[in-house]
């Protein structure tokens, strides 16, 4: 059934990469996201200059805007998924991959391939803004502490990125994905925070957000970032899971 | 004509489709009840009915994208997703271009290639082959409904297959195209491959086809050599409409 | 009148129009369950400062559902992912039939606002009955200016996303930014930190139309709301009345 010579593997991943790569839209969201992420860093660092919000540390501006970033990269997970079903892509698809779980496994490996640099450029370049722009008037910073964040915001984008795409692979069309995962983690969300929050660690979000949030000794029930990795971790494998069971499971 | 032929040609084995009792339900309505045929190497194989008889449900459940409620459809006694090397054992285009539009045609050509291990030369062939090397370089969405028909066959060809499964081939093509498919086909049967074609446009086929199957509301009505069906009839076209139009006694 | 009611046959045999419907009528009620239930210790005792807005927010959380609405009615008429054959052009059909560009575009846009004044009505009798549910006699009793506030607001926003998509031509753009920007911190508002200017937004201005301590007062917040649509809409008609069908 399952081939797995390391040659089909490689062939496999190769080509589901160069359909991500190949697709304009993919390309134009991670430049938008980019841009955007800029935008709002530089947007927090000034209202932060001007002494209105709380937050003080330069790692904590740079990564002020990780809320609205993870928007594009769930936008991210879903268009490489869904895209597929554009057009009766996913026909061709299984005629020439005809191994499911197999075929649909690769292709979040090779979305993650994709993510995990393009994450870690964007948190780098909001932290790097922030330093730049902060750099008189904040205290002293730990480069260490800066290199864990970096790396601890890239593997909670990726996470978010991959556990989108399964989203994105239970749904099969863009327009209700992007209507579930926005409105759970815009609004759906934030408002469980303030009425449940029994349970709030445990959703993907709240509990993945301790990978990158500084350590803050004054929260009683915050997570460590192993706790954190390991919470968003299950739920990605969880959703992934399902979706290659559904994927083997349905007609095409 | 193909460069590939030898190196994928395995002596002795009889690219045989068998479709053996097979039966779709979708909810409470039936769509195949009990089909059963083969086609043959050497040979093409026209698989006819009307709208909605259950011919791309068929070839579907071939191909592995649709689960059968009960029956088999096997090629060389496999089901498709046990096949070693799908692409250069099926080829297949079905209705549709089978591509996402935001890609353009190479594009679309080179992540298939790269999934079966195929170098990028062949895309080029391919494209020569069916007359698509000018608008590779456009987005499939620009495509016309013909143009999307050849980009289809070219990823059917490849893998350079043994077996041919072309869901309507000559829809959407000018004259020009039809009479090029014609003599493709022909030459590929007379190469000793196995080439099954669905339509129901009985005039093109009548000139292309060496055996037919008809069926209609998800049952085989004929079943035999192109002579054998048309049988006391006057022409494909009349046999075909005695054998599918329930008031074909009151029109004769 | 013909068109118009086209229009809303349309949007009434859309699959994704049952989310927007849902989420407009449901999400309100719940919320505002959920907001009366934390608030309930508060509200009995009389010293809840935020019982005026228990449903309100609710109610501007309805929008989801309207800012579906919006992009859906549009989005629907380029693309719609099949694993059938190609992604069907309705909006060659539809300007087959309805000849005239600008009336297309007028047909639709009323239907959609009609429906969203259709869904805010039934949002507010299920947000009334939530909140009676939970509070009993203390429950808030909504102003009537402030409903026609949330009620603008609703159509607002869904000519907003209405508007967004006939220039994208696809759902991505106006669904992310809308749905992002209604969250509990709306970039918005992180803006107006910035800069005063962002009180003059679209969304900021709209809701002082209903939210107390606003920037602007009710009348003209809604004007600048109303303000935006109309310019979005007149480069929207112009765009879309420009472009060739097929691009």
């Amino acid at each position: 059934m399952m081939v797995s010579s390391s040659r089909k593997i490689t062939s496999i991943l190769g080509s589901e990469l160069d359909k991500l790569v190949t697709l304009p839209l993919i390309l134009r969201t991670l430049m938008a996201t980019f841009i955007v992420n800029v935008v709002l860093t530089a947007a927090f660092t000034s209202a932060n200059l001007q002494g209105t919000t709380g937050a003080q540390s330069i790692l904590d501006t740079g990564l002020a805007s990780m809320g609205y970033l993870q928007a594009g990269f769930i936008i991210l997970g879903i268009l490489a998924t869904c895209s597929e079903y554009t057009g009766g892509q996913i026909r061709t698809t299984l005629i020439v991959i005809p191994w499911r779980g197999f075929q649909l496994s690769t292709k979040h490996l090779a979305l993650a391939v994709i993510t995990v640099p393009m994450a870690f450029i964007m948190a780098a370049s909001g932290v790097l803004y922030a330093f730049i722009m902060m750099k008189d008037t904040a205290a002293g910073i730990e480069t260490g502490t800066v290199i864990r964040t970096v790396i601890g915001a890239t593997g909670y984008l990726t996470l978010t990125t991959l556990l989108s795409a399964a989203v994105g692979a239970l749904f099969k069309r863009t327009t209700p994905a992007l209507v579930v995962l926005l409105g759970y983690y815009f609004i759906v969300s934030p408002l469980m925070r303030n009425y449940l929050p029994r349970i709030k660690n445990y959703s993907p979000d709240t509990a993945g957000s301790y990978m990158y949030m500084p350590l803050s000794t004054d929260e009683i029930n915050a997570l460590t970032v192993m706790q954190g990795t390991g919470i968003l971790l299950l739920w990605t494998l969880l959703f992934i899971t399902v979706a290659i069971i559904l994927y083997r499971r349905r007609d095409a | 004509m193909l460069p590939y032929n030898e190196s994928h040609n395995r002596k002795g084995v009889l690219w045989l489709l068998t479709i053996n009792n097979l039966v779709k339900q979708r909810g409470n309505h039936e769509i195949l009840s009990g089909i059963s045929f083969k086609a043959r190497p050497g040979r093409v194989t026209g698989f006819l009915g009307p709208n909605g008889a259950g011919k791309s449900s068929t070839l579907r459940i071939l191909l592995g994208l649709d689960r059968a409620t009960s029956g088999s459809a096997l090629i060389d006694g496999k089901p498709f997703a046990e096949l070693q090397n799908p692409l250069s054992t099926v080829g297949a285009a079905l209705d549709g271009f089978g591509a996402h539009r935001m890609r353009t045609g190479r594009a679309h050509l080179r992540w298939i290639a790269r999934a079966a291990g195929l170098p990028r030369s062949r895309v080029e062939e391919v494209l020569e082959i069916v007359g698509l090397t000018d608008a590779a370089g456009k987005r499939v969405g620009t495509y016309s409904l013909g143009m999307g028909r050849r980009l289809g066959m070219a990823a059917a060809l490849l893998g350079d297959p043994e077996i041919l499964i072309l869901d309507e081939p000559v829809n959407g093509l000018d004259p020009e195209g039809i009479r090029w498919i014609r003599t493709f086909l022909r030459e590929r049967a007379a190469s000793g491959k196995t080439v099954l074609l669905s339509s129901h446009l009985m005039g093109e086929l009548a000139e292309t086809v060496d055996d037919v199957v008809i069926i209609n509301r998800g049952k085989v009505v004929a079943n035999g050599t192109l002579e054998e069906v048309i049988g006391s009839h006057s022409t494909l076209e009349e046999a075909f409409f005695a054998l599918t139009t329930e008031h074909a006694g009151a029109v004769v | 009148m013909r068109a118009f009611n086209a229009e809303l046959s349309k949007l009434f045999s859309l699959p994704g129009i049952w989310l927007a419907f849902l989420i407009g009528a449901c999400a309100p009620a719940i919320i505002a369950a959920l907001d009366s239930m934390a608030e309930k210790d508060d509200i009995l005792a009389g010293v809840s400062t935020r019982l005026s807005e228990v449903g309100l927010i609710g109610l501007g959380a309805g929008v989801q559902g309207i800012i579906i609405l919006g992009v859906l009615a549009v989005s629907s008429e380029y693309l719609t992912e099949s694993s059938e054959s190609g992604g069907g052009n309705q909006i060659t059909t539809s300007l087959t039939a309805v000849s005239s560009r600008l009336q297309f575009l007028l047909a639709k846009a009323g239907a959609v606002a009609v429906i969203s004044i259709l869904l805010f009505v039934v949002a507010i009798v299920t947000t009334m009955s939530a909140t009676k549910l939970i509070l009993g006699e203390y429950a808030p009793v909504f102003e009537a200016s402030k409903l026609v506030g949330v009620g603008c607001y609703w159509t607002f926003t869904a000519l907003l996303a209405f508007g967004m998509t006939v220039l994208t031509k696809n759902g991505i753009i106006p669904l992310a930014v809308l749905i992002i920007n209604s969250s509990v911190v709306t970039i918005s508002y992180l803006l107006t930190k910035v800069t005063k200017l962002a009180f003059y937004l679209p969304d900021r201005a709209g809701m002082d139309m209903f939210m107390s301590d606003g920037y602007h007062t009710p009348i003209t917040g809604g004007f600048i709301m109303f303000a935006w649509v109309t310019v979005l809409f007149i480069v929207a008609a112009i765009v879309f009345h420009r472009r060739d069908v097929a691009s």
